[in-house]
């Protein structure tokens, strides 16, 4: 058993990988896609918020984590880490960035370093899928907001009150039920109110 | 040749045609309040007027997008003048101010002195105030409503709505309608009024505050026999009395209200109940109009609306300008000690 174990050689991935590439058809065939990932890759670390086609975005992701979890791996001074920065990133100011930015940002978590939305898109309309693609930690407002609920909003003050009032006649309903149920015989008093009891459970 | 609006009833009051011409019986609904409004604006114009040399205050905004120091105008700069610098979501959203974190103040009332400036809208985390203004607004608006909603062979004379109660579940207007003894409103005439109101706020009116002496404001309701008589008492503390003017209707309100018509957003007037009683005033019957309304950008689905609207079509059981003893409260005590006893 002298085989290599792959965790050591490849780093990990926190996302979710496809078996097959996608091929992201056009003229120039595979040179073609390698350059338009690399144009998405170059965006992404650049803008850290992009959107782009579904299965544009979620290729380039796969490329952007593993040059991200390389870097944190070898740091700066490794010769191939670099030249996959150097091959990966357009820009080369980028290049500074991903080390002197990113690597610290990441070094220490535990989750993806980037995170895909799935874009709106018209309801009956023939255009592809859209994503957005975004680094973990990046300046802008969240995309998604939590919707908090406050009980002293005027809608939940009147819908509460509401609430109170229903019960409060409810209430006053079985109390005279019971008033006519004990008048005439005192002997079949217990079943009603049991009914009662358990009607009031149910709602 | 400019004069003062008095300068008329003065020249009235001199010849002594008051006594025996009472003004109240010439004018139609309309015009008095087009008078009103004249006079309102007359009065602010004066006001402003009186400001003279202009001095810098100092307003420094607390919250989002970040804490700034504004120099305003003394007497002249409203906390709406300050969102004006902050951008057009916080002119639309902010429906008050709260001034040194405790005074409420109208969103158009000037700032006298250099102060700290918060706006609230309606979800910061503690709405209580806001939505007392909100409450009060929707029932001054109900007034200008039921003001406009009639023909002008029938005269409405509105009396008082009470404190903003948003437990009860509706807003309401006490008006007197001296023409109709004995009106049933259908579900039409409802639905007419309510979409009144709702064509009333689509004008996006801002509230604006002026605070008057007694005897102009004697002047501005000398056609409104509830409200001259309610003024006094009103002025007692300082001799001032506030009204507030949305679009062309002015009204008496203790403020604050909210800053503009257009955040009320959801409203229907669900309901007209009859009150019956006396008072020392001689008003025998009054209309209790009632409503309820949600903030613009409040989004309730129709049958928790219809929830509401229902509650709100109940009269309302504040307190009755014609006395305590109307609404059958007796009747309530006793359903409770019935229960009560029951219960036992």
């Amino acid at each position: 058993m002298n085989q290599a174990d792959v965790s050591k050689l490849v780093s990990k991935l926190r996302i979710k990988v496809k078996a097959e590439h996608r091929n992201l058809r056009n003229p120039k065939g595979p040179e073609g896609r390698i350059d338009k990932l690399r144009k998405t890759v170059t965006g992404l670390i650049k803008f850290e918020r992009i959107e782009v086609n579904y299965n544009r975005g979620d290729e380039a992701r796969q490329y952007a984590e593993r040059l991200i979890s390389e870097a944190i791996r070898h740091g700066d001074c490794h010769t191939p880490t670099m030249k996959m920065a150097d091959f990966w990133l357009l820009e080369k100011e980028l290049v500074h960035k991903l080390f002197k930015v990113l690597v610290p940002r990441f070094e220490n978590s535990n989750v993806s370093f980037t995170k895909m939305y799935k874009a709106p898109k018209p309801q009956y309309s023939r255009n592809l899928e859209k994503a957005v693609l975004e680094l973990r930690g990046n300046p802008y407002p969240d995309l998604f907001t939590k919707q908090p609920n406050n009980r002293l909003w005027i809608q939940n003050v009147l819908l509460e009150a509401a609430k109170h009032d229903y019960r409060q006649s409810k209430y006053a309903e079985i109390a005279q039920n019971m008033a006519k149920n004990e008048e005439p015989t005192q002997v079949n008093s217990e079943a009603p109110k049991s009914e009662i009891i358990e009607d009031i459970k149910t709602q | 040749m400019k004069r003062h609006i008095t300068y008329l009833s003065k020249t009235l009051n001199a010849n002594g045609y008051t006594k025996c011409l009472p003004l109240s019986r010439f004018i139609s609904t309309q015009e008095a309040v087009e008078r009103r409004n004249h006079i309102f604006s007359l009065e602010k114009k004066r006001q402003i007027e009186q400001v003279g040399r202009i001095e810098k205050i100092e307003v420094r905004y607390k919250g989002i997008p970040k804490d700034t120091t504004f120099i305003m105008n003394k007497d002249l700069s409203t906390p709406y003048d300050c969102t004006k610098h902050l951008g057009q979501w916080y002119m639309e959203s902010s429906a008050l101010a709260v001034l040194d974190g405790s005074v409420y103040w109208d969103m158009h009332r000037p700032l006298t002195e250099s102060c700290t400036l918060e706006l609230q809208h309606f979800k910061v985390s503690e709405p209580q105030q806001v939505n007392k203004a909100f409450w009060r607004t929707c029932s001054l608006v109900l007034g200008a409503c039921a003001t406009n909603a009639f023909k002008t062979s029938v005269p409405v004379i509105l009396h008082s709505f009470p404190q903003p109660d948003i437990r009860s579940g509706s807003f309401i207007y006490d008006v007197d309608l001296p023409s109709l003894p004995d009106w049933q409103p259908t579900h039409q005439e409802l639905v007419t009024l309510g979409a009144e109101y709702v064509k009333f706020i689509r004008q996006n009116h801002a509230l604006e505050r002026l605070e008057v002496s007694a005897a102009l404001a004697q002047e501005m309701f000398v056609d409104n026999e509830h409200k001259t008589a309610q003024i006094p008492s009103i002025a007692r503390t300082n001799g001032k009395v506030t009204v507030y003017r949305v679009g062309d209707h002015v009204d008496i309100s203790k403020g604050p209200l909210i800053s503009n018509t257009s955040q009320i957003g959801r409203a229907s007037i669900t309901s007209v109940h009859k009150l019956t009683g006396s008072s020392e005033s001689g008003v025998k019957q009054l209309y209790r109009f009632q409503g309820v309304a949600l903030p613009t950008g409040v989004v309730l689905n129709h049958f928790a609306f219809s929830i509401l609207t229902d509650r709100a079509k109940k009269l309302n059981s504040a307190r009755s300008p014609l006395g305590p003893d109307i609404f059958g409260k007796k009747e309530d005590d006793m359903e409770v000690q019935q229960s009560a006893a029951a219960k036992a």
